[in-house]
């Protein structure tokens, strides 16, 4: 069903793209290549690494590996409207409902045979304990040994050093399990090309500052999360280029991602995977554009070829999910004036301890810098709890809210 | 530090390293779940949050706690780190330190884990404007495991059904032990352990072995006897879980003996060996086993991640081996246990 479902969207997508070549197309050849990430996962020909959210995705690509992170099956099963039985062939299991639904619907597409059983399968103790707990769950069920990434909370030398040499550990863990030796000149170049990635990512991001912004509620949903797993290959070099283009020439042209932007967001965290219709209620009535995602932006310098495993580990420490609640608001707080948001929109996706578990200090961190946030009682993954009329009036009330007092950042 | 007076540093996990505390002259505190606070720590974090630790942070919005020097948090878990975020905000003059706790007992782990606790020591130093040496940990260690050893030997008294006043009696040793200075605990241990045994009266409980998180309400052991089982074995948070012997002896660096010491000891779900996923459900089942229990009892926190997320595996090996299992969703309050009554009396009459 997997391997279908992607083979059918690459070649949907592809046929859209050279039908209409000269249109604004970088969503499209992301979506392309998220496509084709999911055929080589699901193919059965290439060898499969199941990994935690921030696994070093260009180091695993660079040792010839298709890896990714277990919650993009999760979202996969939303996006595609098939999720709810997963999600209860996990509950069956015992499973509770009140775990974080993307670990849910994995764990449930697991029983149901849905995930290919994994050549490797490498673990973060970051972004969250239930993401830990699950690949322990998927590990036992797959009978597979697990590699633990353990993350420190802190960015100091020794923190540093100790995930450094996990990342050596793990190498030889992968390379133990599928045969042959570390080449350092392919880790070098896939190290050139995050570097380049990164480069270009800036510029994207920079140029979704932009009032109004090239940016609106779709076009980067999903961003940043999912570009990791592009990291150190040519697919991520050409996916942020296809945007700094796209961006660009829509600056030139004048050209806004909502027509007549009024309000300007900032939307924390994961976005709703399934359809819903708040986005557009949002860009349709309000002119409101979600400038800007918490998880899209570079908060790493570039790679040293000489040392990446020093900049890799200061990469992943300093993700602003991980460590202390005061190193995500410092980058909330920072985007939101570098964006000139209105204010933010938090999905408290109902079973996220890490994320949701801090509503409250996230709406004190914003309200320190004026940005008023609305809380929305959500499951990102969960269509079945998904309570639109209650959420649409939440949402307007909060945008009614922001169009009478208009900040001196946006309207 | 002024003299005198009783200096606490708090903790709120079974991982921390209470030698390291007590060496630096302070009382170590366990800020244990418990009291009736106002419920408002949802307001700063989320109600989905373990009651655990929303329990802590009301009692410390409340100022349901004695003094404290400092606070020290273990990142054990999302809900443990989101706590020691909102302690910061909840107390803002109060020092408060949190230290990484690798998830697997690797050598690599442990020794990033000594680093962590050199870090600690320095903040504890700075916290007591003295300085301790290695052999003050040393001794402090010593004198914490003569504790363990003691609790050990009551604890099985308990299970065996030979201590006066049972498993609840045993919880407010384990619940002095973990608050009080260690000079009273050690008199009020050694006089129990001196005192003679009663009978065993575990003939008319039915054993069964206890798994799950916090539970250090002494009425709630009170109230599993009364439903009918005898506590013959447990591994849970705040009892002898908390109070792990550090071996070693002979190690030369401190802090890499306490290092090892704790990610060995007795643990939780949060821990674990990633050759071996999932090794937690042997190990229930194991221990089950062997105390002859008839039956197990779950008592996990709602929304605890690292149990909630194991308990399927747990589940799975007990009906394997024909062993029955009652979860209980637990959320530190007396009042959820006694509105389960009914279901650990059936259990109880169900394993008759
Ligand atoms: S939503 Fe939260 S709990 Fe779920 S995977 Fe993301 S960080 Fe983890
Ligand atoms: S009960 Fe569970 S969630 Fe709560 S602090 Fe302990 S391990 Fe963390």
């Amino acid at each position: 069903m997997m391997l279908q479902y992607f083979q059918r969207l690459a070649s949907v997508t592809e046929a859209r793209i050279s039908k209409y070549p000269h249109q604004p197309n970088a969503r499209k050849k992301f979506a392309l290549e998220i496509a084709k990430l999911g055929i080589r996962l699901y193919s059965g020909e290439h060898r499969v690494a199941w990994c935690g959210v921030v696994a070093p995705f260009d180091v695993l690509s660079a040792m010839n590996v298709t890896s990714c992170f277990v919650e993009f099956v999760g979202a996969m099963l939303a996006s595609t409207g098939t999720v709810g039985m997963f999600l209860e062939e996990s509950e069956h299991a015992g499973f509770a409902a009140d775990t974080c639904g993307y670990h849910r619907a994995v764990l449930g597409a697991a029983m149901k045979g849905m995930m290919p059983v994994p050549d490797i399968m490498i673990a973060t103790t970051c972004p969250c304990s239930g993401g830990l707990a699950a690949m322990e769950n998927l590990a036992r069920t797959f009978k597979k040994e697990l590699f633990v990434l353990d993350v420190p909370s802190s960015d100091t030398s020794e923190s540093v050093r100790y995930l450094a040499d996990q990342y050596k550990n793990m190498m030889r863990f992968v390379s133990d399990r599928i045969g042959g030796s570390i080449d350092e000149d392919r880790l070098r170049e896939s190290i050139v090309k995050s570097n380049r990635a990164r480069e270009l990512m800036i510029e994207v991001y920079r140029l979704a500052q932009h009032v109004p912004s090239p940016a609106n509620g779709q076009s980067l949903a999903n961003f940043g999360i999912v570009m990791a797993l592009f990291l150190g290959t040519d697919a991520g070099i050409e996916i942020a280029q296809a945007y700094k283009d796209e961006y660009e020439e829509m600056i030139r042209n004048g050209k806004s991602g909502v027509p007549d932007e009024k309000i300007r967001l900032l939307w924390l965290q994961n976005r709703i995977q399934f359809k819903h219709p708040l986005i557009r209620l949002l860009e349709e009535e309000y002119q409101a554009a979600i400038v800007i995602d918490e998880l899209n932006d570079i908060t790493w310098d570039a790679i040293d070829p000489d040392d990446p495993f020093t900049s890799i580990a200061r990469r992943t420490i300093t993700t602003p999910l991980n460590g202390k609640i005061s190193q995500r608001l410092d980058h909330i707080q920072r985007l939101s004036k570098l964006y000139k948001v209105d204010g933010a929109v938090n999905p408290c996706h109902w079973g996220c301890r890490q994320g949701t578990g801090a509503r409250g200090l996230i709406q004190a961190g914003l309200k320190e810098v004026g940005v008023p946030v609305v809380n929305l009682e959500v499951d990102c993954v969960d269509t079945r709890n998904f309570a639109e009329g209650q959420l649409r009036t939440r949402l307007e009330a909060f945008m009614e809210m922001l169009r009478s007092n208009p900040t001196a950042h946006g309207a | 530090m002024p003299q005198g007076k009783i200096h606490r540093v708090g903790h709120a996990c079974s991982y921390t390293p209470t030698a390291l505390i007590h060496a630096a002259g302070f009382t170590p505190y366990r800020v244990l779940p418990v009291g009736d606070s106002p419920d408002r720590a949802g307001q700063l974090l989320h109600d989905n949050l373990c009651p655990h630790a929303k329990r802590i942070l009301d009692r410390a919005m409340d100022e349901d706690l004695p003094d404290l020097d400092g606070m020290v948090f273990m990142n054990c878990c999302d809900a443990m780190r989101r706590l020691s975020d909102a302690w910061r905000t909840v107390r803002p003059k109060q020092g408060v330190v949190l230290v990484d706790l690798p998830v697997s007992p690797t050598d690599t782990s442990v020794s990033f884990f000594a680093g962590e606790l050199t870090r600690l020591a320095q903040t504890l130093q700075e916290w007591s404007g003295q300085s301790f040496t290695s052999a003050d940990i040393s001794s402090s260690i010593d004198a914490m495991n003569e504790m363990a050893e003691l609790l050990k030997e009551i604890s099985k008294r308990a299970r065996k059904g030979t201590l006066v006043g049972g498993s609840s009696r045993l919880q407010g040793l384990f619940n002095r032990g973990a608050t009080e200075p260690l000079g009273q605990t050690m008199e009020l241990l050694r006089s129990a352990v001196g005192a003679a045994e009663r009978r065993p009266t575990a003939q008319n409980g039915v054993p069964v072995y206890l798994f799950g998180n916090v539970l250090p309400e002494p009425e709630a052991f009170a109230h599993f006897e009364s439903c009918g089982v005898h506590i013959a074995g447990d591994s849970v948070c705040t009892g002898l879980r908390a109070f792990n012997r550090i071996g070693g002896g002979n190690s030369e660096d401190v802090f890499w003996r306490l290092a090892r010491g704790l990610l060995d000891g007795p643990r939780c779900p949060r821990t674990f060996h990633p050759s071996q996923p999932g090794k937690i459900a042997e190990e229930v089942l194991a221990e089950a086993q062997a105390c002859q229990a008839k039956g197990v009892i779950g008592y996990t926190m709602k929304f605890c991640d690292p149990y909630m997320s194991r308990l399927p595996g747990i589940r799975d090996a007990l009906r394997e081996a024909g062993l029955p299992l009652l979860l209980l969703d637990g959320d530190c309050t007396l009042r959820s246990i006694g509105q389960q009554r009914t279901r650990i009396e059936a259990f109880a009459e169900m394993l008759r």
